[in-house]
């Protein structure tokens, strides 16, 4: 399927009679824009900023003040940004080859009708090519091994795995619930111990959490220092029943990704959120695993009568354009005996609009990338009840966060913001007004 | 040295700056010093007119105008490290410059006293 059919079937598989205004035919021209600044935060944790090394600022911190009430520049962002990936900043551990820029300017609009909010993110990416590509599986002539990695990973700092991850857009959404949002954003849900960040955790210290195993994870993600009894400590998990109160009274955030591979394809954007962990919304993702637990094989290849081929190289053009495996549009179930060669690949994640359920599949998205520059289109349903969504509705205001995640990367990889305010239709002032539309 | 402190651009903006005429030396000196006076996160703790963790640049001026302090002053202050009280009682050690060049620390100081 070549790139133009794909963003044609994917515009008509998400905007059929369902949705109230087609985001695509919004005139955004009347919309204002706002630019905000995002940075590269490097491992400015929770725990970081409380810390000497934060020179002058930890007391200030730890008591609650807003990181804008020191970090106000003009230009605050760009610098930060600067100084952290110049080399050397204890903040940044890992040189990372070719990332250019400490900063991104974001522009956001924002606009909403009876049924939907739709917010609308341009900014350029780094490569002169989109990044819609995720990690594959390989065949290395006996098994099927992940063929690809972020940019972080060991793996690709030694030469021993291409750097491939996709792009990312990301919210986190507040509605005034979670103490401290509203003043340090983002920071909150930050900790060392996390994946990539100092202290990682090992296997053997989360299989010994209470907590972790209770909730059945393998790793250390984003938490709200609410979901701990020492904060700064993501062993001292609460009990289960006392997050499941924290949950009830609203006390996470809303955390929306859109995705350039797993989410992109279906027009739509995952919906998870923040509590004590970074989960996913009840219900289905989109996207999937594509290799089978007991076999390590795939589970769907594409299907050569409608992509031209079952699998690709490393060296194949098809790398050049987009390249999902989408489990409604062109995949179909891996064939075993089929005459597989060693360097033989398929993307490990299906991806599946029909497959999606529940709260998990509330937000759709467009997007398109032309000339250096992601621009995005997320529509969230206003008015969503769900236990796990924080709720947008007219006159509301919410803290919010942006991230995006370019260049191959994931975790601490991103450009982030310090919190903003967005406001759906409300007197009070807001950084992002969302424009009521006709 | 200097190479490694500051980029080799404004080590040339400083330099020529003595040579040019004085309004211009000024203009020029005043933006090398706040980009200076940035890069070393002063401006984290000295607005300009509001009161941060440190007093604006706005008062600063107006003390050193009053007890007729200049910049001598003012440079001690950013190269000795001394303790600073802070308005809850405790105390500090003030941050230092990272440069030992006396001409930079001059235009940085001259640049907050202007306020
Ligand atoms: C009381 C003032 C103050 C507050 C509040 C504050 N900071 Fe800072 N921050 C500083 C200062 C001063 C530095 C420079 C420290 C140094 O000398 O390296 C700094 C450094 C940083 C850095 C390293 C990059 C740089 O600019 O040097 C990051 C990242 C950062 N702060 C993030 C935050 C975040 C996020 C918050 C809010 C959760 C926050 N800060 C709150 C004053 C503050
Ligand atoms: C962590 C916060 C902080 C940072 C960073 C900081 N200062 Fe200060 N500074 C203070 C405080 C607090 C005082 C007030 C001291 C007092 O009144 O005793 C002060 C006082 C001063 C004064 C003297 C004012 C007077 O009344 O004599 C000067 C000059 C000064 N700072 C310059 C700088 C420069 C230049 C930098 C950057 C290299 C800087 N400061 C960085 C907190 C800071």
């Amino acid at each position: 399927m070549t790139k133009r059919t794909m963003i044609l079937a994917m515009s008509m598989l998400a905007f059929g009679s369902a949705m109230a205004a087609d985001p695509a035919t919004i005139n955004w021209a009347k919309i204002p824009a706002k630019k905000i600044q995002l940075f590269y935060p490097g491992q400015s944790s929770y725990e970081w900023l409380r810390s000497d090394a934060h020179k002058g600022a930890a007391k200030e911190t730890a008591r609650g003040d807003s990181c804008t009430s020191c970090h106000d520049a003009s230009d605050e962002e760009v610098l930060q940004g600067r100084k952290i990936l110049k080399g050397g900043h204890p903040l940044e551990p890992t040189a990372i080859a070719g990332k250019k820029n400490g900063n991104v300017d974001l522009h956001v609009q924002a606009a909403y009708d009876k049924k939907n909010a739709y917010l609308r993110f341009q900014w350029k990416t780094q490569n002169p090519y989109a990044g819609t590509e995720h990690q594959y599986l390989r065949f290395d002539g006996k098994e099927w091994k992940v063929w690809g990695y972020p940019k972080l990973d060991k793996v690709v700092q030694e030469g021993k795995q291409p750097g491939i991850y996709e792009d990312r857009m990301s919210i986190m959404i507040d509605d005034g619930k979670v103490a401290g949002f509203a003043k340090q954003g983002c920071w909150l849900t930050c900790h060392d111990g996390q994946r990539d960040m100092p202290k990682q955790f090992t296997k053997e210290e989360v299989a010994a959490n209470p907590l972790l195993t209770a909730i059945k994870k393998g790793d250390v993600r984003k938490y709200l220092p609410d979901s701990r009894t020492d904060p700064s400590d993501w062993k001292t998990g609460k009990s289960v029943e006392e997050i499941a109160k924290l949950k009830a009274e609203g006390k996470f955030v809303d955390l929306i990704q859109w995705r350039a591979h797993r989410s992109y394809p279906v027009g739509m954007a995952d919906d998870g959120y923040v509590l004590e962990f970074r989960l996913a919304d009840a219900g289905k993702d989109m996207f999937g695993g594509n290799a089978d637990s007991k076999t390590h094989q795939p589970k769907f290849m594409w299907d050569e009568k409608k992509v031209g081929f079952k699998s690709i190289r490393a060296d194949s053009q098809a790398r050049k354009g987009d390249l999902f495996l989408v489990r409604e549009q062109n995949a179909v179930p891996f064939d075993p005996n089929a005459d597989w060669k060693e360097g033989d690949m398929i993307p490990d994640y299906i991806v599946s609009r029909e497959d999606a359920k529940g709260s998990a599949a509330d937000n759709n998205a467009i997007a398109n990338w032309n000339a250096g520059m992601w621009t995005v289109v997320i529509v969230r349903p206003l008015g969503l009840t769900n236990a796990d969504d924080k709720m947008l509705k007219e006159g509301g205001v919410y803290n919010v966060g942006f991230a995006t995640h370019d260049d191959n990367i994931t975790t601490r990889g991103h450009f982030v913001s310090y919190v903003k305010t967005l406001g759906i239709g409300a007197r009070t002032k807001a950084d992002i007004k969302a424009v009521k539309l006709p | 040295m200097i190479r490694r402190l500051y980029s080799p651009g404004l080590v040339i903006i400083l330099a020529a700056a003595v040579s040019m005429p004085l309004t211009a030396t000024a203009q020029v000196d005043a933006a090398a010093a706040e980009k200076i006076f940035k890069e070393n996160d002063c401006h984290k703790c000295h607005h300009e007119t509001k009161a941060k963790k440190g007093p604006s640049l706005k008062k600063i001026s107006a003390k050193y105008k009053e007890k007729k302090l200049d910049e001598k002053e003012a440079i001690k202050h950013m190269t000795s490290g001394k303790k600073v009280k802070l308005d809850d009682g405790t105390e500090e050690d003030h941050k230092i410059i990272d440069t030992k060049d006396v001409n930079v620390q001059t235009s940085v100081a001259k640049w907050m006293l202007s306020h």
